[in-house]
């Protein structure tokens, strides 16, 4: 479903270059869940740009659907961190739901079925004529999830979408997520810089390196399928799996200070 | 990221113009070019549109004579006063009734009513009073420029935060020191804005004056250019009150970035 | 009930306070130019309302306001649209952005003499100085708003594919609309001065035509009436505009404020 070659980016000012990514390539197939996770500064957002087509890569190929993309590819929904600032302040939470839909030129009897449909997967049902702003953070988050699932995408793009969410409305977002990937089988890419959430998440986590960045490993996660906040975080295995990826992480961070120190 | 290991220059190595800068002054070519061309290739009657040459030599030639300095003179003059007055009434006035809530509460209706007022309506009674002197002007002038700076100032001494003012009380700054250390700075940009409106206002209104009420100064000229078939002259005068109205702009804004340099980064969003 | 009635009472106290002085204070004055106010309110129906289809409000202040109408909108579309183009290009803004800022400084009265003599006195002259006067305020601060669109929501939008007209149409025209109104109200202002001038300096009808003449025949009681039409005029429309700017722009007074609370 979604195929990354040597995805290189390569930003140039008139002083200097930074090479946000190396070399990255991996894959996603149909259908899967997968959570990409990474230290901080190591262009997890450059890398999602580049995959929602926002952004074009200086060298490598991103194929969605076996077709490159050179622009937004149709069929690819994404949910940005901020929340705040994606949702329309002008139209109501319906409304902004809507919209994809409308622009798709979709008849209303389906559009009003698909919006509705959306907002009580998100738990929304009862507020589809407030404004964003007149809505919680974490609410809004979940407008702007809302917004993604009706628009029936093939592929769903995640940027750390509960970063600036507290901790106990992230957990009930996480359980979300889990719960439409399950009842719609979108295939789901999730970024995120917290660990013990793309495990907790994942079918696969994908573990990046500082910048520049390479894929530093592809694990899979042989947790149960039913995830549970309480249950699965209490596994034996759930506590291996995060600490081999920590001790990645910090390999990978230690790899880049060490290289500077020379 | 690698640390880097040579210090990072503080000079760009070539200083190179800004782009934009480059693509503004061609604009202004190119719209000098067509300015030019265009009257000619179409034929144009002079007393239409003449080409720019023929502009800019007309008001090469009128730059010599003392007539034109008189009238620059005149505009200027009322234009200045006007807003000097203006100015000052506005912003005591408004300072005044800004200070005092009941003083807001009792005014604002009558402010709300009496402010989209045209003061071109008054035009008529100025006449009649003062003729074509220079106080017909500035009863225009003054009346328009006036609800701006006042409406400005009031904004801007509301916006003075409350904590601010209560820690000066606290330390026990009387009422002229609070009003010097607290209501000042914060009302300042305010007034910033405010004078830069009223600039603009008192321009229009002078030429208003010039034209409707027959006061000296550069809107009777374009009027007598115009009457008197000098077409390209009235353009290029028309030019002169453009530039003195980009000068005014200009000027008002570099003084406010001056002396408000310390509070730019801190003004919000200021309603115009 | 009790706190509605001091808040209406202080906001019609002043007014009734200022208009008994001037009441009173002109009632026994002969001045020649300034006569009592009960002239003033008497002489106010045979001059403007007598005569039926006849009568000067049909005859002068209805086609002053077609004037203003026709003047006013054709500057808001030609002003919007052109701020649209504008803005979105920043090629097109460094070209034009000196040339618009030289007309924009041009006062507009200054142009009425040049125009009286290209289109004559009527409809069309007056209706192109109030377009030429008042298009650049919204012109201006049309592109101001363009340039301002939040890039978060023009990733948003572009992500899900709203591109071309309705980007325009659902991202960039409500966005920029606070303003936009901004610029509009700058220009209604400068529409209704350049209506009064266009008519006072060359005109056969009209309200500005009509107070002229009142004061140029010395018929002073009734130059006052005009001059308070004008006022009145001056102030319905102004709140007319605001009763519409609360109505378009709720989305955003609702959105300050949100903020402000934060």
């Amino acid at each position: 479903m979604l195929d990354v070659r040597g995805l290189n980016k390569i930003y140039a000012s008139k002083d200097r270059q930074v090479e946000a990514l190396r070399n990255l390539t991996f894959t996603v197939a149909p259908g899967e869940l997968v959570c990409l996770v990474g230290p901080s500064g190591c262009g997890k957002t450059t890398l999602l740009k580049c995959l929602a087509g926002l952004l074009d890569p200086t060298a490598g190929d991103v194929l969605v659907e076996g077709k490159p993309v050179s622009g937004p590819p149709p069929g690819m929904a994404v949910v940005f961190q901020e929340y705040g600032r994606s949702l329309f302040p002008w139209m109501t939470v319906a409304q902004n739901v809507e919209l994809p839909l409308r622009v798709k030129k979709m008849p209303r009897a389906r559009r009003t079925e698909l919006v509705t449909d959306a907002l009580a997967a998100v738990g929304l049902a009862d507020t589809p004529s407030a404004y964003p702003w007149q809505l919680s953070g974490g609410m809004q988050q979940r407008v702007a999830i809302a917004r993604a699932v009706a628009y029936e995408p093939h592929v769903m793009l995640m940027d750390e979408p509960f970063a600036a969410v507290d901790a106990q409305t992230r957990a009930d977002l996480e359980d979300l997520i889990r719960a439409i990937w399950e009842r719609t089988g979108v295939t789901t890419l999730f970024v995120t810089h917290d660990i013990d959430e793309a495990v907790y998440l994942g079918q696969r986590v994908i573990v990046l390196s500082s910048s520049p960045t390479v894929v530093q490993e592809d694990l899979t996660i042989d947790l149960p399928d039913h995830r549970d906040q309480l249950e699965t975080r209490a596994l034996p295995r759930f506590t291996e799996l995060r600490t081999h990826v920590y001790a990645e992480i910090r390999a990978a961070k230690h790899a880049v200070l060490s290289a500077a120190q020379r | 990221m690698t640390a880097a290991t040579r210090p990072t220059s503080r000079w760009p190595s070539s200083r190179r113009v800004p782009p934009s800068t480059m693509l503004g002054i061609a604009g202004l070519a190119a719209f000098a070019v067509v300015l030019e061309v265009l009257p000619r290739l179409l034929q144009l009657p002079s007393n239409v549109l003449p080409p720019l040459s023929s502009i800019l030599s007309a008001l090469a030639g009128e730059l010599r004579t003392v007539a034109f300095w008189q009238a620059v003179q005149d505009t200027v003059v009322q234009w200045a006063l006007g807003l000097s007055i203006a100015v000052a009434a506005g912003a005591s006035v408004g300072v005044l009734i800004g200070s005092v809530p009941v003083l807001r509460r009792a005014t604002a209706s009558t402010i709300e009513f009496l402010r989209p007022i045209p003061s071109v309506a008054l035009v008529p009674l100025a006449v009649l009073l003062f003729g074509t002197q220079l106080r017909s002007a500035l009863l225009l002038i003054i009346y328009a420029s006036f609800w701006q700076v006042l409406v400005q100032t009031m904004y801007g001494v509301v916006d003075v935060d409350p904590v601010a003012d209560q820690t000066a009380r606290s330390y026990g700054l009387g009422r002229w020191a609070r009003v010097r250390y607290v209501v000042w700075p914060t009302a300042m940009p305010y007034l910033a804005t405010g004078v830069r409106l009223a600039a603009s206002v008192a321009l229009i209104l002078a030429i208003t004056a010039e034209l409707v009420i027959g006061s000296p100064g550069l809107g009777q000229e374009i009027n007598a250019a115009q009457s008197g078939g000098a077409t390209a002259l009235a353009y290029g005068l028309i030019l002169v009150t453009g530039i003195f109205g980009l000068v005014v702009n200009v000027g008002v804004r570099t003084l406010e970035r001056r002396v408000l340099s310390w509070h730019v980064s801190v003004r919000g969003e200021v309603t115009q | 009930m009790t706190r509605i009635l001091p808040r209406a009472a202080q906001a019609v106290a002043l007014p009734i306070v200022l208009l008994a002085i001037w009441w009173w204070t002109s009632a026994s004055s002969d001045s020649f130019y300034f006569p009592p106010l009960s002239q003033i309110v008497s002489t106010f129906p045979e001059t403007w309302l007598t005569g039926g289809s006849h009568s000067r409000l049909v005859t002068d202040v209805l086609p002053s306001l077609a004037r203003l109408l026709v003047g006013y909108t054709s500057a808001v579309v030609l002003g919007t649209a052109a701020g649209l183009l504008i803005g979105s290009s920043p090629t097109l803004r460094g070209l034009t952005e000196p040339v618009l800022e030289i007309f924009r400084a041009i006062p507009p009265p200054a142009t009425v003499p040049l125009l009286v003599a290209l289109a004559g006195i009527d409809n069309l002259m007056k209706v192109l100085v109030i377009v030429f006067g008042c298009v650049w305020p919204i012109l201006l601060n049309t592109v101001a708003g363009v340039r301002a669109v939040d890039p978060m929501l023009t990733d948003t939008a572009r992500s899900y594919r709203i591109n071309g007209l309705s980007g325009i149409r659902y991202l960039v025209l409500r966005s920029a609309s606070p303003q936009i109104m901004t610029g509009m109200r700058q220009g209604l202002s400068i529409a209704i001065i350049l209506m009064v001038i266009s008519e006072m300096f060359a005109a056969s009808n009209g309200l500005g035509f009509t107070v002229v003449q009142f004061q140029r025949t010395f018929a002073v009681p009734e130059m006052w009436t005009g001059i308070i039409v004008l006022g009145l005029l001056g102030v319905t429309l102004s709140l007319a505009f605001q009763a519409a700017e609360r109505r378009l722009l709720r989305w955003y007074f609702g959105l300050r404020q949100a903020h402000r609370q934060e």
